[in-house]
């Protein structure tokens, strides 16, 4: 058993005992009842289960958490789907996905959802061309998979969000 | 006499159990993930060339440096393979600036400190590529070995350094307890160290 503590979308939870073998994903899934964090392949290779990791230099990344374990994330802080909506209001990433039908089956969207508020909070930290958009947002959403193929949808939302702010996110916009 | 139906009997009977028995050994074989032995520096001492007998700690040495689990991250383009059978690895990673991943996607990101065996995750605290200039994918064993004596090409090792990177580096050591369902590179590393060794001091000859 090892001592868990960490922060979840702004609330601290723990310490608390973890077994040694319990992954990251059983934890938010069968401990805490929060299952916005999806379990796909079960290999780190769908990344439906992603959750977002916020480190201290004010920068954050996205981490599977199916083949983690719980204990790696003491002292964390994360943020998981449901902390993305406040007071009911979804964000303007959640209302863009909305908008563009991007999901189907909905299974992959948190991962997509926690990859996009990344890519957008990075490109207002360090705003890039016009003209290097497409790329990035390809880059970024790499890796996740989306069985009813909505790929294009989840691109299109996401620049969408991005060229309505051009001042925050692309260079000399 | 039997019948010749019965003769079809059993003979399709007889290709159903050498069929099944061919396919549990198949599935015996591959689950096999006991190491491969390593032959100790002693047993060359019947070789009396010194350099030939350089050479042959070399090629047995090579069991190690050409496994999967060497090779694996020791690739010659920006993407690691996985598994015994050198796949690339999904999800779809790349080497970053410094062989520690991209921005986005660090190898840390999912390879932690120490293998977790329950998420099938393979772990050590500096897990990382070989710089591109270290790749050992597809290369032959004496192709390696000339790279391995070359400073711009090891890493700016001294051959001394070898020893204990092959023998004492922890990273290294992973590929001798690979964690669930990984078979590790043969012999242990310390057998590994000491062919390395033997080999250094025998005037570092190439196969």
């Amino acid at each position: 058993m090892t001592k868990l503590a960490l922060t979840i979308n702004g609330h601290a939870h723990g310490p608390v005992d973890v077994r040694d073998d319990l992954t990251m994903n059983d934890y938010l899934r069968e401990s805490l009842g929060m299952t916005g964090t999806k379990f796909g392949c079960g290999a780190a290779q769908c990344l439906s289960c992603v959750v977002i990791v916020d480190l201290p230099d004010g920068t954050s990344h996205t981490n599977p958490t199916c083949v983690v374990s719980a204990a790696s994330f003491d002292g964390k802080k994360i943020r998981t789907i449901e902390g993305h909506a406040t007071g009911g209001q979804l964000t303007v990433l959640q209302k863009a996905f909305i908008e563009h039908f991007a999901f189907q089956c909905g299974y992959c969207t948190p991962g997509f959802i926690n990859e996009g508020q990344v890519l957008l909070e990075r490109l207002a930290r360090t705003p890039i061309a016009r003209a290097d958009l497409e790329t990035t947002i390809a880059d970024a959403l790499d890796g996740h998979l989306c069985r009813c193929t909505g790929y294009v949808k989840y691109h299109e939302a996401m620049r969408d969000v991005i060229l309505a702010d051009p001042g925050r996110f692309l260079k000399g916009a | 006499m039997m019948k010749p139906g019965r003769w079809l009997s059993v003979v399709i009977l007889g290709l159903v159990m050498v069929y099944v028995a061919a396919a549990g050994a198949a599935m015996s074989a591959g689950s096999d993930n006991r190491p491969e032995a390593l032959a100790s520096p002693a047993s060359f001492s019947g070789i009396s060339n010194t350099s030939r007998r350089s050479a042959a700690y070399f090629t047995e040495l090579g069991k190690v440096l050409t496994n999967p689990r060497c090779t694996n991250c020791h690739p010659v383009g920006d993407r690691p393979r996985q598994g015994d059978m050198s796949r690339l690895h999904q999800p779809a990673v790349f080497r970053g600036k410094d062989g520690f991943g991209l921005t986005t996607m660090r190898c840390s990101t999912c390879h932690q400190s120490a293998n977790f065996d329950p998420g099938r995750m393979p772990g050590n605290a500096l897990w990382h590529l070989a710089p591109l200039e270290m790749a050992w994918e597809g290369k032959t064993i004496s192709q390696i070995c000339e790279q391995i004596k070359d400073p711009h090409r090891n890493g700016n090792r001294s051959l001394h350094d070898l020893i204990d990177h092959v023998g004492k580096d922890t990273l290294v050591g992973w590929a001798w307890a690979p964690g669930f369902g990984r078979k590790p590179a043969p012999g242990t590393q310390k057998e590994a160290g000491a062919l390395v060794e033997a080999w250094v001091q025998s005037g570092a000859a190439c196969p």
